[in-house]
């Protein structure tokens, strides 16, 4: 059987005579900024009739953002979309459906407790009155049509995530909509699943449908897109035709980029005992890890997001159990390591969600910096807040967290300060392991500069293991470089070879000299 | 025993089973659109005062019946500018409506106590009214009674036959699914929620203009709460209410047979009856695992995006 993994398209399923038409969409300097973050940046993008656009980004690079305007649920700051070349405001999602513009959300939008049909048919203008039958006969020949086999009598919550899929698109070509967008539509589908639903995209293309598929995954892009275009911080950072690309590792490089935004000076420090050490842990998704971090290092794991890092993050820090023996921290297996775990002189967790899982959104900033350290300001039962508040005005003024106020809200703060807060708090509790996940995703070169310098003088008391998807962090700030695919580390090599570091594209694609 | 006392209980209970069917039906509505609403007890109060007062001022018992109606619509607005508009905590409010309907019914209504307002009386039914028992116990009632016998089924069609009602029911499990297939989330649930606060006041004009057309304070009589609590009963099903409905009409007319023909049992067990019959309830249902049953976003407000 066929699995995405080994798939090219078949010359039969090509989309032809649709070579010299005009963009159906186009997509014109369009910025988005929810508070103070631009989730969006002066964004142009064309959409063609018979072509897959693939949309390639790590997480938090705003692809989503951009597709929530397309589909009407957001509105840009700045600029406009046009469709056939005539400039249209979309107020709601009914202005895009009758644009033409359809969306498949990576959480789908049914109603569980209905059937096939009456989703099919939701929203969908008519007599007052229906009529079931007739309903589920024009389903059923919707569906046979475009051989998205289903029962239209179905209840939605009885069917498989694949079915469900099929729903939607059924929802969309229901619609007649010419512009189909599908996020990450293969996140919940079994390799059988996907394969249809890649024959059903190309059937589309080949009716002259334009279809954006937003993915993290290089093989599916490289099998099915036409064009791509990589998406980072917010901005569009390479647009190609999918004919350019030679290969995955091609595409892994386009990905992560290469150019240097900014450089640090990395001072030495001494290295000193193993604070983190794995061995070979196989389970929890991931397989034969061995890895280790002393202190005064910085180990970088880099890779496409969705390759076991997640995983390798939940359980070094402890959020998730990892089989036994396999995790010791501080020389003590993790079971045990948890079990004493006191506030400060131990581990540093610096999440990626910052607003959900580093801080409290609706506390003000000495809450959340009791959050991790609240042990060190206790007198018998009661808490010192008076105390706490004093050391947060102090990190405020010394990490230079804007609006210098502590009376701030978590959700106040813009993404850069919050970070700053964030790292002053844990850097407080004089960690001797910190694990930082993704640490400057969203800053901006300023913000992130304070973070790198910060995170590298740390280095003097503690070892780094960093998560990251921008492979410029990693050869700025790590002594080690360990690359993840599929839940394994392909290699491990220090940063300063830089004949492997150039072929890292390969080794993220999963490519093994 | 038969003639003498089943058939004229049964009757009865069709009788004190319509207000609490009204109300029910009505709750059923504003929960399929995903909106709580607890203040039916407060809703049928003040439908069941403007009911009486229009009446006794017209003297006109169909403007009345409608008029406690719209009473229950403006109620319900109330509730929906709290829920909907601002964003306010549905039970708390619904709570609030409850408190504020029946308080605002006995002070309104206290110079009314005693007085009698034209109602609605009982009239058989041509042909059908002569089938043995049958004919006795369903067809010798009064207009709204058979009004009431058409409303489910009305119901029902407007449920699960209309663009309308498909899209309410939609509204109530996933306001995000109707509004991304293009539809108007907040105004369905306003549409939703109006409506079947015009069904609740129904049920409240009922006890002022038929059941009983004597004026006094506390008409409701915790009707609201079994209302409440029906719609669990019934699975969020117009057919299960009108079977619950009936039963608590049964056991209704059947405490107040009782103490009419003056038994031993104390009557302040048997005015208990109902409820210890809503505990039942509740507890049959939560058994049957039905609560699941439930309008996914029951009781949880539409935030708006973007």
């Amino acid at each position: 059987m066929k699995g995405p993994q080994d798939l090219t398209r078949p010359d039969s399923q090509k989309a032809t005579g649709f070579a010299d038409a005009a963009p159906l969409i186009s997509l014109k300097g369009i910025t988005k900024r929810f508070g103070k973050v631009v989730a969006n940046k002066d964004i142009s993008l064309d959409l063609y009739p018979g072509r897959i656009k693939a949309l390639l980004g790590e997480n938090g690079a705003g692809k989503s953002t951009l597709m929530n305007m397309l589909a009407g649920r957001f509105k840009p700051d700045e600029g406009y979309i046009e469709v056939d070349g005539v400039r249209k405001e979309f107020t709601s999602s009914k202005d895009a459906i009758k644009a033409g513009i359809g969306m498949v959300y990576q959480h789908f939008m049914l109603v569980e407790t209905m059937t096939v049909a009456e989703n099919v048919l939701l929203g969908q203008e008519g007599s007052f009155f229906i009529n079931p039958r007739e309903m589920n006969d024009r389903v059923r020949k919707l569906a046979v049509d475009y051989e998205l086999e289903i029962d239209p009598t179905a209840r939605i919550s009885d069917l498989s995530m694949g079915e469900k899929q099929r729903v939607e698109i059924l929802k969309l070509l229901y619609r007649e909509s010419r512009v189909l967008i599908f996020d990450e539509p293969t996140a919940v589908l079994t390799p059988r699943e996907a394969f249809r639903l890649f024959e059903a995209l190309w059937a589309m293309t080949r009716l002259g449908k334009s279809v954006v598929f937003i993915s993290h995954k290089l093989e599916e892009v490289m099998a099915i897109a036409d064009e791509v275009a990589i998406l980072r911080r917010g901005a569009i950072d390479d647009e190609v035709m999918r004919d350019k690309i030679t290969s995955k590792a091609d595409l892994a490089c386009r990905m992560v980029g290469k150019e240097v935004l900014l450089e640090v000076t990395k001072e030495d420090v001494e290295i000193g005992e193993k604070v983190l050490e794995v061995k070979n842990m196989t389970g929890i998704g991931l397989r034969g890890i061995n890895l280790h971090v002393r202190k005064g290092e910085v180990v970088a794991i880099v890779g496409v997001a969705g390759n076991g890092q997640q995983e390798l993050v939940e359980g070094v820090s402890g959020l998730r159990k990892p089989p036994k023996d396999t995790i010791f921290i501080m020389n003590k297996p993790w079971r045990k390591f948890f079990a004493e775990m006191t506030w400060n002189n131990s581990m540093s967790y610096i999440p990626e969600d910052r607003l959900d899982l580093a801080t409290a959104r609706n506390l003000d900033l000495v809450d959340n910096l009791l959050l991790t350290t609240g042990k060190g300001f206790t007198k018998g039962p009661f808490l010192q807040r008076d105390k706490a508040a004093k050391v947060a005005q102090e990190l405020v003024e010394e990490y230079d967290v804007r609006p210098g106020r502590i009376q701030a809200l978590a959700w106040q703060l813009s993404g850069g300060n919050l970070q700053k807060m964030v790292l002053a708090r844990e850097l407080y509790r004089q960690p001797h392991l910190i694990v930082a996940e993704q640490p400057t995703q969203g800053l901006d070169i300023s913000a992130t500069e304070e973070v790198w310098n910060k995170l590298l003088e740390a280095r003097k008391m503690a070892g780094i293991l960093l998560i990251t998807g921008d492979l410029g962090e990693a050869v700025q700030l790590a002594d080690r470089v360990a690359v993840m695919y599929c839940g394994q580390i392909m290699d491990e090599f220090p940063v300063t070879d830089t004949a492997k570091l150039d072929n890292i594209g390969l080794l993220m694609a999963g490519v093994r000299e | 025993m038969l003639e003498s006392f089943i058939v004229p209980l049964l009757a009865a209970t069709v009788q004190s089973g319509t207000p609490i069917l009204y109300a029910t039906l009505g709750e059923i509505l504003t929960e399929k659109g995903g909106i709580l609403n607890l203040g039916v007890e407060g809703m049928m109060s003040m439908a069941a005062f403007v009911a009486f007062a229009v009446a006794y001022t017209t003297g006109n018992p169909w403007l009345a019946f409608i008029c406690g109606g719209l009473a229950g619509t403006v109620m319900a607005m109330l509730h929906g500018f709290v829920c909907i508009t601002c964003l306010g905590n549905q039970v708390v409010s619904g709570l609030a409506l409850t408190i504020l309907g029946v308080g605002l019914c006995n002070f309104l209504g206290t110079p009314f106590i005693g007085l009698a307002a034209p109602g609605f009386s009982k009239f058989a039914v041509p042909v059908l009214s002569s089938i043995p028992y049958l004919g006795k116990i369903f067809f010798r009632q009064d207009a709204l009674v058979y009004f009431c016998y058409f409303i489910p089924f009305i119901f029902m069609i407007f449920m699960n036959r209309t663009r309308l009602g498909i899209a309410i029911t939609a509204v109530g499990e996933k306001p995000g699914a109707a509004a991304a297939a293009g539809l108007k989330a907040v105004k369905l649930r306003w549409m939703a929620l109006l409506g079947g606060g015009f069904l609740i006041g129904l049920g409240g004009a009922y006890l002022s203009l038929a059941y009983t057309h004597l004026w006094a304070n506390g008409l409701a009589g915790g009707r609201g709460w079994i209302a409440v609590a029906l719609v669990i009963f019934a699975f969020w099903r117009p057919g299960r209410a009108v079977f619950g409905a009936y039963l608590f009409g049964g056991v209704m007319a059947f405490q107040l047979r009782l103490q009419a023909i003056g038994t031993h049992i104390p009557s302040s067990l048997l005015l208990m009856l109902p409820y210890a019959l809503t505990i039942l309830v509740l507890i049959f249902s939560a058994v049957r695992g039905r609560g699941g049953n439930a309008p996914s976003h029951l009781g949880i407000n539409i935030e708006p995006e973007g």
